[in-house]
């Protein structure tokens, strides 16, 4: 603790003991708490104590009053478990008593889950695990979870004080304090009562997720039938703590994959389970890495069964293969299909997000029936459209449940998405992007739902060339993108702001990787979207305006203006103006970013435009940039800067231990003469005007740059030792800084630069700028001062807000 | 028993970080998403691990609802929709969609770059997260689901904020986020029908206080800023883009307007004209006085506020300039007060709260020398000036708003536990509602009666028409019928259609009562006098004296007999059927009194 806090911290202990001196709020004592942590972690708690009594005295003085606000008292218990870890400092605070005669108290209750000595000090608390058993039922989540956290710590700190390596399944050689718990939880166990169960459940999953010691198998051993007859009871209690104490047992490396009793009993609950709890733990087994095959088999048909139900009930009997054909339907799964419109949806969004998540994994079921999956999620949104034809009384009832449901829709969406990843029959990918297009085409798709399809859509095509010969979109896909246009047509025209930057988004997208392939390209050049593109750059909204900045930005790389329309023609020579218009006049930093994003490419590219007058282009997009406000589009100048560096002077050193150490390529051109360029395009005043710049990511990302340009410079051997005027040279970072120097210097010489870049101190103003502009305020010591100097203040006035 | 389950995992009994978790009849709504300023880690943001245990997140909760734009309402939305991995629907009402995303990015902004945090969402994140949003408009009904809807009302308080009702079934809360039962000088009162709640979740920041007249505080504000540029200082007043900024510089302009002041005021660039942009798109948000003038005058464009630049910071003379961000936490607004800190003709009006670490706090509790980096220190001797001009209701309005709704049971959010306790009492033994105060992480739960819907047949319905009463909606009126419970459903039918339905006999059914005269005349004369008397009584009514001696009136019979043990009393039999039980009891009650005297 340094001298000035040492100073400070005894007239702030008087004042949160005094109940008269109002204390700052509660994230004042948080971040006092957060400090002492540091200090303890650095110095010996004891010696912190004995040199500050005042701290002693706050912690004896908190139990004496009565009025003490709620906040100090919790503050206080809190520090004194951070003390009373290390052992010497228990002792000294004799900590114990502190806690539990404080009614309430339960914050405090953190300090008893560092010391592992808290069990074998001389005189425990006798009450303290029942007041502990009591809390765990506390109104308040917190204080609840804290106390079945501590209640796992307090067990297994005792068995392990037992030091058995394999204790006794009757527990009657186990210590008493893990006894009476291990008493508790089999009592509550057996309750009737719902919570009791849960709180029990809940111990027993933080114990076998927390602790792999040997003990925890006889423990399960001993618990398993109690565990296995909540299983008869109906309803099932507390079936989601239940689940997560299966998969957390299953997952515990202390039990062998042979454990037949559990595997047992997982596949009861799989069986006995309701559909809304039964999902999950299919989902959990699959994930396992080891597990019983029949096991496994019966999950992954749990989990399919709702789908399975669902191709059941539309498709005709001669049809495509079904999932689980031949198998006979859960009752409860179709009793929860047809029950409700949202039990309908909540169980399909459930299925549909586990199957997502199990698809990518390597342990996911083999063979993986991605056709009839595929299926399924086509006939999910089919049903949700009102295209679905049903077969029997289950499919018409779900085809009144589910039609224009935007919940299912989504979650089918993302899974018909992920489902591109593997290899289908055409046919069915044929349908697949047919539900897809009729989903961007359908007027009354939302706007989620329409974000959710160009997303699956752009993942299909993306995916295509991947796929088998067998099944390769190829010749569909001009035909499927030339309806796409009309529909991205009509999309970009939506009176919805989040429509039309969605259509964007997809756009620049698809055009990023599908720009040089002439079905695309053809495609896109008969459709009016270019134009509607170049058209949005005027949009209102300014989310619009930027993504389409980056789509025409992306198009114009690739060429993607109609030769032959005398107005694109226009329109892609007038791009560069539009653009730089667009960062010198629009309102909004969104859209003045993206320019930036786009010039970076096309320069980082050599898009014609540019290369046209590649100076002219940089001292133009540079001057405009200095001046912006937003401090993104002045670090994305200097990002610009640094690729028209790269390219004059030649890319960065690689330092790569590995490569091979290949002889330096020789410069585009004399040194002289590229700095001579530099200078040219202002990029010296820019740079040096943006080192001291007042937002400090456009002064690193300076810095950065100059650093890069120091050191490439060094690499020319031949550098002559200019030493100009040392005064002016010296003076001129200075004014920068005093923003004296309003306008751009065109006539810097490049030797006068080069002093300059030698007299600053780089690598110290990186260091400096590596620490947060705030330090000074968050620093202990402007805690304390703010702390003290509010109990002067806020007594006359009332506490605000927003 | 079915019931509503309230959490708070922010704003239970603090400010800020506001947060609460709503289950009413299965399902669960979050309220709010907001974060806290006073934080730089992930504390700054509600604890969502505690619904992210009930496994994921968009199947848990069926919908999010923000009440208004402010941070700590709002500011925790992206990193729960983008990073804790929400994708449901968030709603909003339409000015606080526009709004939201440029707080958003400020604040972002500010995060990345004056603290140089990198796990913080990011712009695209921000978007992304506002495409989820559905805007709602006032007192529009929206069905999030076949069974949940919402419904919002205006809360005053800032441009756009809303209260909401949210119903299932016939179980219903109303959250009022933060609002304001006074209209100033932008925004009108909040307002909500008597929509007679299960609970209103209410704000309660000025729980104890009842407010002074905002006048005054504006009187106080016009008379300070006026004295410091007329004896030639500055004025920087910091302040967020959006909300107060407008008020005061509705304030400043009509007060230069009508003292004919020469000295600028400036704000900082690029806010106004977006300010004024969204003020002017949501006008019908904003007061009545505003509304009607806008025609002639638009009251967010501004003649004397001039965009600002940089270099005016350093003119000498006089100005007033609003700078951005509020808590002199960086930015303009920052390097504007080190700059004029130094002189004690100058004069910085805080008008809103300031979290602990910032310059703005430390100049508000009387810290005069500022440790600045590089060790440099600022030492202040300008004038420093706090002015709440935050738009809450206090006490008073709080207690006008829960009589407007009326609802079973209020329960406090957004305030100090102390003061919370107080207006607690104050509800409970003034308005005789039960109230409840929960504290962050804790649950109240409240049951509520079961709702069983009854169908009504058409045929039923029409026979009450029949009668030629017409329905009022006022005017709740008795209607019988029979209730048949058919494939766990209940309707209400006429007992003639019942009886068809479940194919029933139809019973008569007769109550009959035995009332003793003192007559010593024969039956047949005690039966004429009963006649006469009720003949005189029941104008109304179908008396009849039939020729085998009885008297009927309606359906009731009467007849009389003598006893033979007792030949001066006579036993009157009185029956009649269940349809005119009224009737019976009356003619019963009316006849044990006796016969007038008059005729015997």
């Amino acid at each position: 603790m340094d001298l000035e806090c040492s100073r400070l911290l005894p007239a702030l202990c008087a004042v949160l003991v005094d109940p008269r001196q109002p204390v700052a709020d509660d994230t004042c004592l948080e971040k006092l708490l957060d400090w002492f942590k540091t200090v303890t972690e650095g110095e010996s708690s004891l010696l912190l104590l004995q040199e500050h009594p005042c701290l002693v005295e706050l912690l004896s003085h908190v139990l004496k009053l009565q009025d003490l606000s709620p906040g100090v008292l919790s503050f206080s218990l809190r520090v004194a478990g951070i003390f009373a870890a290390q052992e010497n400092c228990f002792q000294y605070l004799q900590v114990g008593s502190l806690l539990f005669s404080q009614p309430g108290g339960a914050p405090g209750l953190r300090l008893l889950s560092a010391p592992p000595f808290f069990l074998s000090s001389p005189a425990p608390c006798p009450g303290a695990v029942d007041t502990i058993f009591s809390l765990q039922g506390d109104s308040s989540l917190f204080v609840a979870s804290a106390a079945s956290q501590l209640l796992v710590h307090i067990l297994a700190l005792s068995m392990r004080g037992g030091a058995k390596e394999q204790p006794c399944l009757q527990g009657d050689d186990w210590p008493t304090c893990a006894q009476k718990i291990m008493g508790h939880v089999e009592e509550s166990l057996c309750s009737t009562v719902t919570p009791k169960v849960t709180q029990a459940l809940n111990i027993l999953t933080t114990t076998f997720g927390r602790c792999q010691s040997p003990w925890t198998e006889a423990l399960w051993v001993r618990l398993s039938a109690s565990v296995a007859c909540l299983l008869e009871r109906d309803p099932i209690p507390a079936a989601h703590s239940l689940v997560d104490l299966l998969l957390c047992v299953a997952r515990s490396p202390v039990f062998g994959s042979s454990n037949g009793s559990l595997w047992e009993m997982v596949a009861q609950a799989l069986s006995c389970l309701g559909p809304a709890h039964v999902g999950p733990l299919a989902l959990g087994i699959l994930k396992l890495e080891h597990c019983p095959q029949a096991l496994r088999t019966q999950a992954f048909q749990v989990l399919l069964q709702p789908l399975a139900c669902v191709l059941k009930a539309t498709v005709q009997a001669p049809g495509p293969l079904g999932l689980l054909d031949g198998m006979a339907d859960d009752a409860m799964m179709v009793d929860a299909l047809l029950a409700s419109k949202s039990s309908c949806a909540g169980l399909l969004c459930r299925t549909l997000a586990h199957l997502e998540e199990l698809q990518p994994l390597p342990q996911r079921p083999s063979p993986w029936p991605q056709a009839p999956l595929l299926g399924a999620a086509v006939t999910v949104l089919r049903l949700c459209d009102g295209s679905a034809t049903p077969v029997s009384s289950v499919g018409g009832h779900l085809c009144a449940t589910l039609a224009g449901c935007v919940r299912v829709q989504r979650a089918a969406l993302d899974f018909l998405g992920m489902l591109s990843q593997g290899t289908s029959p055409q046919e069915l990918v044929t349908q697949a992007l047919a539900v897809l297009l009729e989903c961007l085409k359908s007027p009354g798709s939302s706007p989620t739902v329409l974000k959710k399809a160009f997303q699956a859509t752009l993942r299909w095509l993306l995916s295509s060339p991947k796929t088998s010969s067998c099944s390769d979109l190829g010749p569909h896909i001009p035909q499927f993108l030339r309806e796409l246009f009309l529909v991205l047509q009509k999309r970009l025209c939506s009176p919805c702001w989040e429509v039309r930057d969605s259509a964007l988004e997809f756009l620049t997208q698809l055009s990023r990787h599908w720009g040089g392939e002439a079905d695309f390209r053809c495609a896109l050049l008969a459709s009016e979207v270019p134009e509607l593109a170049w058209q949005l750059l005027q949009d209102p909204e300014s989310y619009v305006r930027a993504s389409a900045v980056t789509a025409t930005g992306q198009l114009s790389s690739w060429g993607l203006h109609d030769p032959t329309s005398p107005q694109h023609a226009v329109a892609r020579q007038s791009l560069l103006r539009e653009l730089l218009r667009i960062l010198s006049a629009d309102s909004e930093g969104f859209p003045r970013r993206a320019v930036m994003q786009v010039f970076t490419e096309w320069l980082r590219d050599g898009h014609a435009d540019v290369t046209r007058d590649t100076e002219q282009f940089v001292a133009t997009v540079l001057q405009v940039a200095s001046r912006d406000l937003d401090w993104e589009v002045r670090v994305q100048g200097l990002e610009l800067a640094l690729v028209f560096l790269g390219q004059t002077l030649g890319p960065p050193h690689t330092h790569c231990p590995y490569a091979v150490a290949l002889p330096e390529a020789a410069p585009a051109r004399p040194l002289t003469e590229a700095l001579r360029a530099l200078c040219h395009v202002g990029l010296f005043d820019f740079a040096f005007r943006a080192l001291f710049d007042c937002d400090r990511p456009v002064a690193q990302k300076s810095c950065d740059l100059l650093l890069f340009l120091r050191d490439k410079i060094a690499s020319y051997n031949s550098l002559r030792e200019a030493s100009p005027n040392t005064d002016s040279v010296e003076a001129a970072p200075w004014r920068w800084r005093a923003h004296e120097q309003t306008q751009p210097q065109e006539d810097q010489e490049p030797e006068a630069v080069l002093a300059m870049l030698r007299s600053l101190d780089l690598e110290g103003l990186q260091s400096t700028l590596a620490e947060s502009s705030d330090h000074v305020e968050k620093s202990p010591q402007s805690l304390l001062q703010d702390m003290l100097a509010t109990g002067g203040f806020l007594q006359g006035d009332e506490a605000d807000c927003y | 028993m079915p019931e509503i389950r309230v959490t708070p995992l922010g704003a239970g009994q603090d400010v800020g970080r506001s947060c609460i978790l709503v289950s009413i009849a299965g399902k669960n709504v979050m309220l709010d998403c907001g974060m806290h300023m006073g934080f730089n880690d992930d504390r700054r943001f509600p604890d969502f691990s505690y619904i992210t245990q009930n496994g994921r997140l968009t199947d848990f909760l069926d919908c999010v609802i923000i009440s208004h734009f402010h941070l700590d309402h709002c500011g925790a939305l992206p990193y729960f929709s983008e990073m804790v991995g929400y994708d449901g629907p968030i709603y909003m009402t339409h000015p606080t969609q526009a709004i939201c995303p440029i707080l958003l990015e400020d604040y972002r902004k500010i995060a990345v770059d004056k603290k140089g945090e990198a796990n913080f969402f990011t712009s695209q994140m921000i978007k992304d997260c506002m495409k989820k949003v559905v805007a709602v408009h006032l007192h529009q009904t929206v069905q999030v689901d076949d069974e949940l809807e919402i419904k919002a009302y205006y809360a005053g308080h800032v441009l756009g904020a809303a209260m909401f009702q949210i119903k299932v079934g016939s179980e219903s809360v109303v959250y009022t986020g933060d609002y304001n039962m006074t209209p100033d000088r932008h925004l009108g009162a909040a307002w909500i029908d008597k929509c007679r709640p299960n609970l209103l979740i209410t704000e309660s920041t000025y729980a104890t206080t009842i407010r002074d007249s905002k006048r005054c505080r504006e009187r106080d504000f016009l008379k300070k800023v006026h004295e410091t540029v007329e004896r030639g200082g500055k004025v920087l007043i910091p302040v967020f883009a959006l909300g107060r900024a407008q008020e005061l510089c509705i304030l400043l302009e009509t007060f230069w307007e009508r003292m004919n002041l020469k000295v600028p005021i400036y704000f900082s660039t690029g806010l106004t004209e977006k300010a004024n942009h969204y003020y002017k798109l949501f006008i019908p948000w904003t007061n009545q006085k505003i509304r009607k003038t806008f025609v002639q005058r638009n009251m967010f464009e501004f003649k004397h506020i001039k965009a600002f630049d940089r270099a005016f910071a350093d003119n000498p003379g006089p100005m007033v300039v609003f700078a951005t961000p509020g808590m002199l936490h960086a930015g303009q607004s920052l390097q504007i007060f080190r700059k004029w800190a130094g002189n004690e003709k100058n004069m910085v009006i805080m008008p809103g709260y300031c979290v602990q670490g910032t310059v703005g706090h430390k100049i508000l509790s009387g810290q005069r020398k500022l440790e600045m980096e590089g060790r440099q220190v600022l030492e202040v001797k300008m004038q420093v000036e706090y002015m709440s001009f935050s738009a809450h209701a206090d006490a008073k309005g709080i207690m006008q708003l829960v009589g407007q709704a009326e609802p079973e049971s209020v329960l406090l959010v957004h305030g100090e536990a102390k003061k919370m306790e107080f207006l607690k009492q104050k509800i409970e033994q003034e308005l005789r509602v039960s109230c409840y105060m929960p504290a962050n992480g804790e649950t109240v739960t409240l049951p509520t009666s079961l709702s069983i819907p009854v169908g009504i047949s058409l045929g039923l319905l029409k026979q009450e028409m029949a009668q030629g009463l017409l329905p009022e909606a006022k005017k709740p009126r008795l209607l019988h019928g029979t209730l048949i419970m058919k494939d766990s459903n209940f309707r209400l039918v006429s007992s003639e259609q019942a009886l068809k339905e479940l194919g029933l006999a139809e019973h008569q059914l007769r109550f009959t009562c035995r009332v003793h005269l003192h007559d010593t005349r024969k039956e047949q004369e005690t039966a004429l006098r009963v006649y006469s008397h009720l003949k005189s009584i029941l104008k109304d009514h179908c008396v009849q004296h039939l020729p085998d001696g009885s008297v009927t009136v309606e359906s009731i019979l009467i007849q009389a007999a003598a006893p033979s043990e007792d030949p001066g009393t006579k036993v009157l039999l009185v029956s009649w059927t269940y349809q005119d039980e009224e009737l019976g009891s009356f003619l019963t009650s009316l006849l044990k009194k006796g016969l007038p005297q008059a005729l015997s």
